[in-house]
């Protein structure tokens, strides 16, 4: 019995000092490539690339997310407000609740879902086909050439698919609200106008650069570290999208703490 | 590099031999006359590729002085006498030195203690069983990994005390052919051979054009520069990997089995790339294979690792006569003996 809690014990020491090596790990990464951000040569084509890759090819479910998004909040805002008569607030309601936690949230689990993975899988597979390694012996640091970018077009891309998302679903609330709930476009519009505030806007663009930082570093640091082969992929992937999903949900609870 | 070294003949250029060409001729396998028609020949056909051997050697084919085959055969018997003389020489100053280097891997002592000395401007071949640290003592000579304990230098350099900056500049004396090629899977042929030059020169594309041409022509992959990595066979791969390797013009090649899961011929053929491919240049190659014997006869030097231990380290003239009972086994390929794997 007290062989048993000596190994339990033991145990949760083990799990504990792993997570805080793997956690000084991936501090340690992020430092590595704050740095050779700031450091030259800066390669332009492989910034664009990316940029391509994360942000042109996600606009399509980003689109597709934020309408949808906006709609079923308009139509669950409009039967709530109406038992208290306030349905002349659906337009602020929406637009607040997209601008300043839909918006940045969605988007950074939705570029999770499509670049994210993408991003860990390429780095792993590069990886255990020893082709950072190549770029190694070639004299190219790999973090700089491969992670570097990547982060930086997160970090550039987010709050533009953010504003993107915010324009889209504040439509698609409209597209229920007035085309379909009969409400005036002048309430709703007009409402937004006057409740939404900068503060508000910077709110959900400060989350959305913090998002493509976890996003674009989690799924790097996980592809960028990969072992043992395609299995090591499969986990690695899966591992960075579940990571950067629950890291975006924590740090958007602390963040509005924080903002409000 | 600068844009005037490109083409100078690597060989010459090192002051070690004779030009390939010259030694054609010395060995009796063309006249100086057939030679001084291929050089003019090429030089009208291949301007900017100078005096380049290895279009010498396929303008004397295509003139019809000597057949493919016999040209190899010479190259090879060029490179037999040599790899005979060697064993007088063998006690020639290493460029690479591994001294008392140990390697822990996920517990496992993989390198245990060794020491190895890899003679300058030859071919060494590194035999062992598989999972042997051959491939671990490759990387530790280019600084792809450190060793737990013991010192790897490269010439003068001890690769432990070297800034990150001094590291690049030693890596930019090695070329490295990868087990799987590790070439970028979003490249083409002709991209990837280009890459290196593209991201370490500042050369114009038309020089760059030129000299990964002349690379892909050196290992015969004229004509696939515009397919990509899943569409090459597993020797046009370990090919175009080659020719990545040698567009850098390095000084020390490093080549983790070149011919594993390639079959006899294609074996063969990439043997006799490497053999071309060193008496045209004369860089100092390591190659790691398991195909023994026959890695014997395109090697100068041989060294034998055995659970993470040296067991021979001498001239390929040599191990031939070697009593240990390990190395006899994995000469003779025997199940029976001192390794046992069943």
């Amino acid at each position: 019995m007290f062989n048993q809690i000596i190994e339990f014990i033991r145990k949760i020491g083990a799990a504990s000092l792993e997570i805080i090596q793997e956690m000084g790990r991936m501090f340690l990464f992020l430092w590595d490539v704050v740095r050779s951000i700031v450091t030259p040569p800066f390669r332009w084509t492989n910034l664009l690339k990316q940029i391509h890759f994360i942000g042109i090819r996600s606009l399509f479910v980003i689109a597709l997310t934020a309408i949808f998004a906006g709609m079923v909040l308009a139509l669950q805002g409009y039967y709530t407000l109406s038992r208290f008569g306030s349905e002349a607030l659906l337009g602020p309601a929406v637009a607040l609740s997209i601008i300043r936690e839909l918006g940045p949230v969605l988007s950074g689990l939705m570029v999770t879902g499509r670049a994210g993975s993408a991003l860990t899988a390429e780095l792993g597979i590069m990886r255990i086909r020893e082709q950072g390694d190549a770029l190694d012996v070639m004299g190219i640091p790999p973090l700089k050439y491969l992670v570097t970018p990547r982060v930086e077009a997160g970090l550039l891309i987010m709050p533009l698919l953010t504003v993107i998302f915010d324009v889209i679903g504040i439509l698609g609330g409209y597209l229920v609200a007035v085309r379909l709930l009969g409400m005036s476009g002048g309430t709703y519009f007009g409402g937004i106008e006057s409740a939404v505030e900068m503060r508000d806007i910077v709110t959900g663009l400060i989350k959305s650069v913090s998002f493509g930082l976890i996003v674009t570093w989690v799924c790097t640091y996980k592809g960028y570290y990969t072992r043992r082969g395609a299995e090591g992929v499969s986990q690695s992937t899966t591992s960075a999208v579940v990571m950067s999903s629950v890291l975006i949900l924590v740090c958007d609870y602390f963040i509005t703490s924080i903002m409000l | 590099m600068t844009e005037q070294a490109i083409y100078m003949d690597p060989a010459l250029a090192r002051g070690t031999t004779l030009s390939l060409g010259r030694q054609l001729v010395a060995n009796g396998c063309v006249t100086e006359s057939q030679l001084d028609r291929a050089l003019r020949k090429q030089n009208n056909d291949h301007p900017a590729a100078g005096n380049n051997e290895h279009l010498v050697g396929r303008t004397l084919v295509d003139l019809g002085y000597i057949s493919q085959s016999a040209l190899l055969d010479c190259l090879f018997s060029q490179f037999s006498r040599e790899r005979e003389a060697y064993r007088a020489d063998a006690g020639e100053t290493p460029i690479i030195r591994l001294e008392q280097v140990v390697k822990i891997l996920d517990g496992r002592r993989v390198l245990d203690a060794i020491d190895i000395a890899i003679p300058a401007k030859r071919v060494t071949a590194i035999i062992g069983m598989s999972g042997g640290g051959k491939s671990v003592i490759l990387k530790h000579m280019v600084g792809l990994m450190r060793p737990t304990e013991g010192e790897v230098r490269v010439g003068e350099h001890l690769l432990g005390a070297l800034s990150p900056r001094q590291l690049a500049k030693v890596r930019g004396r090695f070329s490295f052919l990868f087990q799987g090629g590790a070439l970028f899977d979003s490249l083409n042929v002709y991209d990837n051979v280009a890459f290196p030059l593209r991201e370490k020169t500042d050369w114009s594309e038309s020089v760059i054009h030129d000299r990964v041409m002349r690379c892909l022509e050196e290992v015969n992959l004229f004509g696939m520069e515009r397919k990509f990595p899943d569409e090459l066979s597993g020797g046009m791969m370990k090919r175009a990997a080659l020719a990545r390797a040698l567009v850098t013009d390095p000084e020390i090649l490093l080549l983790d089995e070149p011919t594993a899961g390639l079959d006899p011929i294609i074996e063969n053929a990439i043997h006799y790339l490497i053999c071309d491919t060193y008496m045209r240049t004369r860089y100092t190659m390591v190659v790691i294979s398991h195909a023994v014997p026959e890695i014997f006869r395109w090697c100068h030097h041989v060294i034998a690792l055995h659970k993470g231990k040296v067991l021979f380290s001498g001239p390929s003239t040599e191990i031939g006569q070697s009593r240990n009972p390990v190395i006899r086994q994995f000469i003779s390929g025997d199940i029976d003996g001192p390794i046992q794997v069943i």
